[in-house]
């Protein structure tokens, strides 16, 4: 029997840059009864396999204007993992994501799984963030870095195996926020659902 | 061979109700046989259950005369429920449209006129109008419906007179020629036969025909679907699997996606089974015609013909199987099958072969009511083979003693699951075999089997019957079995695991040497004799191999409407009978209930009396009723029990067990209150049926008034999440917005039909009619009742646990009520108590986790909650009960309080000014720049927001919550099909809330905020709930966000105190913190008496305690004044070195509990003053 562990991520980034769309496509590409009726695009979950256990993402978008900036906190806390989005052809969005890095190092949950997203490699050919200088950045702060289209399906799956990978096998998480629950009766754990 | 399970029928009886609608389907007759098929089903398990069916069996021995009985068959409303909320569905629910295509398959009409034209021209067209409308569209469903039904009468007709011998019990059929006249089908239907439609007819014949030529009718079977709520009827009559994935398609099709999926599963019927009770509700009072129109048209749907074969098989199979419980019954009991009167008693069954006239009603039943049932024995004696401490070894041991057959359930460590442990006989090699227990998130299953029950009391009882996986039926201990009344069983439940190793087994035991249990092959044998005396087709028990009949791996339910509604009394009616007996025995104990505690301050008396106490309780529950009177009545009479009990009932268990040469007179950690010794040692005393019966029949009365105006709303509010405009219907209805708080809203979030909802039900009532779009014809009301009566009856065990919780937290001789009961007088009274709105929220969750973390270890639930509910589950209905058990009554004082907290601290007004400001903006000032809801939907979440206001429970607001953004993400899609983040979302949100304009949204969401179990803070709700915080914070803060375009660190700080909180809080401190309350009585010569509930720690001394008296009650001068004990009518002055809490723990844990209560008072005032006079406990002043 597979445990199930929910992982909460944050996604972070510019407005514009296609966090929603990455998680659109995260999402619904593929069929999966996992997936929960939802609300809308904000909150989305998906399930998937790794290793022994199943992960399920609970995926919170947060809001990216300057003036929603003070509410990130709430939407961070007790994630297991980030994804800070950005898009390569605005220079300027890659400068915002490295200050929610900086946020993240300072006021963000200890040991939280960060993966850089540099979005719209399908326009490559008017990009502004070098492939190079994002993947040194990403190494200076220990971060998975990938390059995605959510247009084109690129690196999707890619970027979300990748956290799962990150993703301590246990319940070592901070704050316990990301226990696990067995799906068969093998423990007394208690459900966890997730609304 | 018949291709049905032979277990089939007996799990009739011992399902759990997952979608009742489809409960009458299958066993409603269309005619008045089939009526009494329903009738026999009812009959079948009679045994199980000690239900005694008012109806008789019979079949009408002349088929072909179409002639009418005088109808005096009991046809009540809990046989014929209509899902009247269904009602309300049909008009509004979004998935409609399948529904209908469901229904009506393409040509399904117009193919059922044509079938009707050609099997029966006069049956078209000598139709007449019978019945007023409900609702134009449920009626041309109905007369749809109608037509047919009655075409589908004739082909039916003719497959079972084919496949019948002549000896069988036949089926009159409604429809022919002979019958009264049916409405006619609409005329475009009746004219426009398309070719589609005959063939569709030709089809419809062609399904039902294979089934004949094989005689071999499966019974239908409920087969869990993909979206596991939802059950599908595998096609019966489906000649092949193509048709029956054709079919499920569309049932699939028609299933509502949603929350009503995954949240309301016992609440939730999906649409297309609602359906055809919706035709019920409209033709009830019109049968048999009716009713014949109503199951034939489901038959249409569901069988196309072979529904009447079915019925009839279904009845003569639970006729078989009604022999094989009165066969292992004799030899349980007499030893020896009496093949007379197992004839005798067939002959009750298919009275067709005999004289219908010499046929007593109720011949062979008469006896039943006064006989405990498997399952009442098993309910009672739980503390014998329950034993979920137990361990292995310990097992073995008492198991090795007993005969084969013999088990007892109990939770292997090795497994980490529950196992039933079995007796083998000496032959089969070792002499234990476990069975695991297979947990779902519903349902208990033995592990290999595909019959899954509602609880372990279900399955065990199953078990004692029908063996199925097992290699024989399981066999209670003699001393059960041969017990005739429930003080016997008492008696028995008393010495629990002492029962295994006491003389009375023994002694039991030797005279009737163990019987070897049932071989399949001897059941098989009587069957074959029945088989032939029937005159039908044979049964077989199956083999474990078999029992994969389904398609889906999921487990058979079967759905017996009168189990259900007998079993909705268990907790209560168990624990009522108890108290009957109670107060029988102790007759002068009775006298004395305990106060629960000294009377309020506004109440002018001294001690409290029990009427006060009543009073008081009443009181303190508007809602009651008649029938929470009975309750409460119940309740006071009850014994009181020495608390607290054992906390962690595994040692208690094992310690038990390990001293089991112990006196069996002692206290037994396993039980609860109700079993008290005193209880339970009364010797041989039988309860007072008379009483037992009054108490029943008050509670179906209860039952089915309590409907009167809950009905419609129970079902709607579970519907699926939809942004049509038909979707605020239920809000509509509850739309009074002001002075109903509490229980009010209780109503609204309660669907098992508790009694609170009558007494907010008459405020309401007119203002549902006023802001109901439809309103429901007279009759329909009265249906409505009935039906609503029926379905509170449909407690999940789940429902039934939260009931039996929220009662036991008003039940002050609980440990854990009288902790509840404390704790919510204390916030009420000491409103200093807290620094903040969040101080006192966290309290409150706290109080609620470590009360839940109580409860799950302790063993003052009984029947201990493990039996009734999957181990995943517990949490989430231990929750649940908080919220009811203290929520509930807090609700009110939370509100004003968080109120006073904001207007104190500004945040009040600072809100209601931003407010302004942000309404006046326009959306593209706020960032929006996607579609806003209008006026319209505005005013729809309003409503919403309205209703949420109303819930106490955090949970459903956020729900009312998730309603509110789905509708905003409705409005902002707008059919675009594109999908919006966040970026989109939250300045929507916030625009709308602002345009709400609602103050109150702030408390609203804090209360959520804080008081959601954690565990759902990651989840949907949680993001929803933070996105709506942060709207108000944004809105809150507008002004300096004007100004510095940025959110003051203050509220930045905020949110991370918050979230350290609520993370941090959930290490659980323990529940001592909340047995620190000392309910202290202030008595004044001239004024009376007034309490208070102080906060008295374990050493905190006498001295300490007068000194906080003092404080509170405002004296002036200390010194005259001590701190009494007034206990057994007697005062003693506590000196002031002693430690009140100690006294007070030390009182509660007296075998024989006491009234008692601590009085402040003056020194020198005459102690045996006037006003403790003996009779001071039946004075109320």
């Amino acid at each position: 029997m597979m445990a199930i562990r929910e992982l909460k991520v944050c996604l972070l980034g510019d407005t514009g840059v296609g966090k929603s769309s990455i998680v659109c496509r995260f999402v619904q590409d593929h069929f999966d009864h996992n997936i929960s009726p939802t609300i809308g695009a904000s909150f989305m979950t998906k399930t998937v396999p790794c290793g022994n256990e199943l992960h399920k993402f609970l995926i919170w978008d947060t809001a990216g204007q300057e003036r929603f900036h003070s509410l990130a906190p709430m939407y961070y806390r007790g994630s297991a993992a980030a994804v800070i989005v950005y898009d390569i052809t605005k220079q300027d969005s890659f400068h915002t994501l490295k200050k929610w890095v900086k946020e993240l190092k300072e006021h963000g949950p200890e040991n939280i799984v960060m993966a850089i997203a540099g979005n719209k490699c399908d326009l490559s050919d008017i990009r502004e963030v070098p492939m190079k200088d994002a993947k040194e950045y990403a190494e200076s702060i220990g971060a998975i870095v990938v390059e995605t289209s959510a247009k084109n399906a690129i690196n999707i799956e890619e970027l979300f195996q990748g956290i799962s990978r990150q993703i301590p096998p246990l319940e070592t998480h901070e704050n316990g926020n990301s226990g696990t629950i067995k799906l068969g009766k093998q423990t007394a754990q208690t459900t966890r659902r997730c609304c | 061979m018949l291709g049905l399970p032979a277990a089939a029928p007996v799990f009739l009886g011992l399902q759990r109700v997952r979608m009742p609608g489809w409960a009458f389907p299958l066993l409603r007759k269309p005619s008045r046989d089939l009526k009494e098929a329903t009738v026999v089903a009812g009959r079948g398990v009679d045994r199980i259950n000690g239900i005694h069916a008012p109806c008789l069996i019979k079949t009408d021995p002349q088929p072909e005369s179409g002639r009418l009985d005088d109808g005096t068959f009991p046809f009540s409303s809990q046989w014929f429920p209509d899902l009247s909320a269904a009602a309300g569905l049909w008009d509004r629910a979004p998935s409609c449209a399948s529904l209908r295509a469901l229904r009506f398959p393409p040509g399904g009409g117009a193919a059922a006129a044509a079938a009707a034209r050609l099997a029966s021209p006069t049956a078209a067209g000598s139709q007449k109008p019978l019945q007023p409308p409900l609702s134009a569209r449920g009626e041309a469903a109905a007369r749809r419906s109608g037509a047919g039904a009655s075409s589908e009468a004739l082909p039916a007709r003719r497959s079972c007179q084919a496949s019948h011998g002549p000896a069988r019990p036949r089926l009159r059929l409604q429809g022919g020629p002979a019958k009264p006249a049916r409405r006619a089908p609409p005329p475009a239907r009746a004219r426009g036969l398309s070719r589609a439609g005959l063939q569709a007819a030709r089809r419809a014949r062609t399904w039902s025909l294979p089934c004949a030529e094989q005689g071999a009718p499966r019974l239908p079977a409920f087969l869990p679907g993909p979206e596991r709520d939802f059950l599908f009827l595998s096609a019966a009559a489906d000649p092949d699997g193509a048709d029956r994935a054709a079919r499920r398609g569309c049932l699939r099709r028609s299933a509502p996606r949603g929350q009503a999926a995954g949240r309301g599963r016992d609440k939730g019927w999906p649409d297309w089974a609602a359906a055809p009770a919706l035709r019920e509700e409209e033709l009830t009072g019109f049968f048999p015609e009716k009713m014949s129109v109503l199951t034939m048209e489901t038959q249409c749907l569901d069988e196309r013909g072979s529904f009447f074969k079915l019925i009839d098989t279904i009845a003569s199979e639970i006729g078989e199987l009604k022999q094989e419980m009165v066969q292992t019954d004799l030899l349980l009991e007499d030893g020896h099958t009496s093949k007379q009167s197992l004839e005798k008693d067939m002959s009750d069954v298919c009275p067709d072969q005999k004289d219908l006239k010499s046929f007593p009603r109720d011949s062979g039943y008469d006896s039943l009511p006064n006989k405990l049932s498997i399952l009442d024995k098993l309910l009672h004696t739980h503390p014998v083979w329950l034993q979920l401490g137990l361990n292995d070894a310990e097992a073995m041991q008492v198991l090795q003693a007993q005969p084969p057959g013999t088990f007892l359930v109990r939770k292997s460590t090795k497994m980490q699951k529950k196992v039933l442990s079995l007796r083998l006989p000496s032959d089969f090699g070792s002499c234990l075999k476990e069975f695991a227990i297979k947990e779902s998130t519903y349902t208990f299953s033995l592990e290999g089997s595909g019959i899954s029950f509602a609880d372990l009391f279900r399955l065990i009882a199953f078990y004692c019957i029908s063996r199925d996986v097992l290699p024989f039926t399981l066999k209670l201990p003699y001393a059960i079995t041969t017990a005739t009344t429930e003080a016997e069983l008492e008696e028995v439940a008393q010495q629990g695991l002492n029962f295994w190793s006491s003389p009375v087994n023994d002694r039991l035991q030797n005279p009737s040497p163990p019987r070897k249990p049932l071989p399949s092959d001897c059941i098989h044998k009587g069957f074959q004799q029945l088989c032939l005396i029937n005159g039908v087709h044979s049964i077989r028990t199956r083999t474990p191999s078999e029992l994969e009949c389904s398609q889906t791996n999921g487990a058979l339910c079967f759905i017996n409407p009168l189990f259900l509604k007998v079993h909705s009394q268990d907790v209560g009616g168990n624990l009522k009978r108890l108290c009957v007996r109670t107060q029988d025995v102790n007759g002068l104990e009775r006298s004395r209930s305990p106060p629960p505690r000294p009377p309020p301050p506004s109440i002018h008396s001294l001690l409290a009396s029990p009427q006060l106490s009543r009073t008081v309780n009443q009181a303190s529950l508007p809602e009651t009723d008649d029938h929470n009177k009975h309750w409460n009545l119940y309740q006071l009479q009850k014994k009181p029990t020495p608390i607290p009990p054992p906390r962690l009932k595994k040692k208690a268990l094992s310690l038990e067990a390990e001293s089991s040469a112990k006196n069996s007179g002692g206290t037994r950690p396993s039980c609860n209150s109700v079993h008290g010794p005193e209880t339970a040692s009364i010797p041989g005393g039988a309860p007072p049926q008379q009483n037992l019966a009054d108490s029943k029949k008050s509670l179906v009365a209860h039952s089915e008034s309590q409907v009167l105006f809950n009905g419609g709303r129970q079902r709607l509010s579970d519907m699926s999440l939809s942004t049509s405009s038909s979707d605020s219907l239920d809000f509509d209805r509850s739309m009074p917005l002001f002075a109903y708080d509490g229980d009010t809203n209780s109503s609204l979030e309660e669907y098992e039909g508790e009694s609170d909802q009558e007494c907010m039900a008459p405020p309401l009532k007119p203002k549902k009619k006023r802001n109901s779009s439809f309103v429901l014809p007279k009759i329909v009301k009265s249906q409505l009742r009935k039906v609503s009566g029926v379905f509170s009856s449909f407690m999940t065990p789940e429902k039934r646990m939260i009931k039996r919780i929220a009662e036991m937290s008003r039940d002050k001789r609980t440990y854990f009520g009288c902790l509840v009961q404390d704790y919510v007088s204390f916030l009420q009274e000491n409103k200093e108590c807290h620094v903040s709105s969040t101080d006192m929220l966290q309290t409150i969750r706290q109080f609620m986790t470590q009360v839940k973390s109580y409860l799950s270890q302790s063993s003052e639930l009984d029947p201990p909650i493990e039996s009734l509910i999957p181990e995943d589950q517990i949490d989430v209905v231990l929750e649940k009960a908080m919220h009811k058990s203290i929520l509930k009554p807090l609700k009110g004082h939370v509100e004003a309080m968080l109120k006073e907290f904001h207007v104190a601290d500004g945040s009040w007004k600072q809100l209601k000014e931003n407010l302004q400001l942000v309404r006046q903006r326009n959306p593209q000032e706020l960032g929006v720049f996607v579609p806003t809801p209008d006026f319209v939907d505005v005013e729809k979440i309003k409503v919403k927001f309205m209703t949420m206001q109303k819930m106490y429970s955090p949970e459903k607001k956020v729900m009312l919550l998730l309603r509110v953004c789905k509708l905003i993400y409705t409005v902002m899609e707008n059919n675009s099909g594109r999908m919006y983040g966040a970026d989109d979302f939250l300045p929507v949100l916030t625009y709308v809330i602002a345009q709400c304009d609602m103050l109150e949204l702030d408390a609203e969401i804090e209360y959520m905020m804080e008081l959601l179990d954690p565990s759902l803070l990651h989840g949907e709700g949680g993001y929803y709930l933070t996105s709506a915080y942060g709207a108000l914070s944004l809105i809150k803060n507008f002004q300096e966000e004007q100004a510095a375009r940025l959110l003051c660190s203050e509220t930045r700080n905020t949110l991370r105190q918050w979230h350290k909180r609520r993370t941090t809080n959930r290490t659980i401190p323990s529940v001592d913190d909340f047995q620190n309350y000392l309910r202290v009585a202030f008595q004044e010569v001239n004024s009376g008496c007034t309490g208070k509930t102080l906060l008295v720690r374990p050493y905190i001394t006498t001295e300490d305690v007068c000194r906080l008296c003092a404080e509170k009650f405002r004296v002036d001068n200390p010194d005259d004044y001590s701190l009494f004990l007034f206990v057994d009518d007697t005062w003693q002055q506590l000196t002031e070195d002693t430690f009140p809490q100690k006294i007070k723990a030390e009182l509660h844990s007296r075998p024989q509990p006491q009234v008692f209560h601590f009085v402040y008072k003056r020194i020198d005032s005459d102690p045996y003053g006037a006003v403790f006079q003996n009779d001071s406990h039946d004075r109320v002043s």
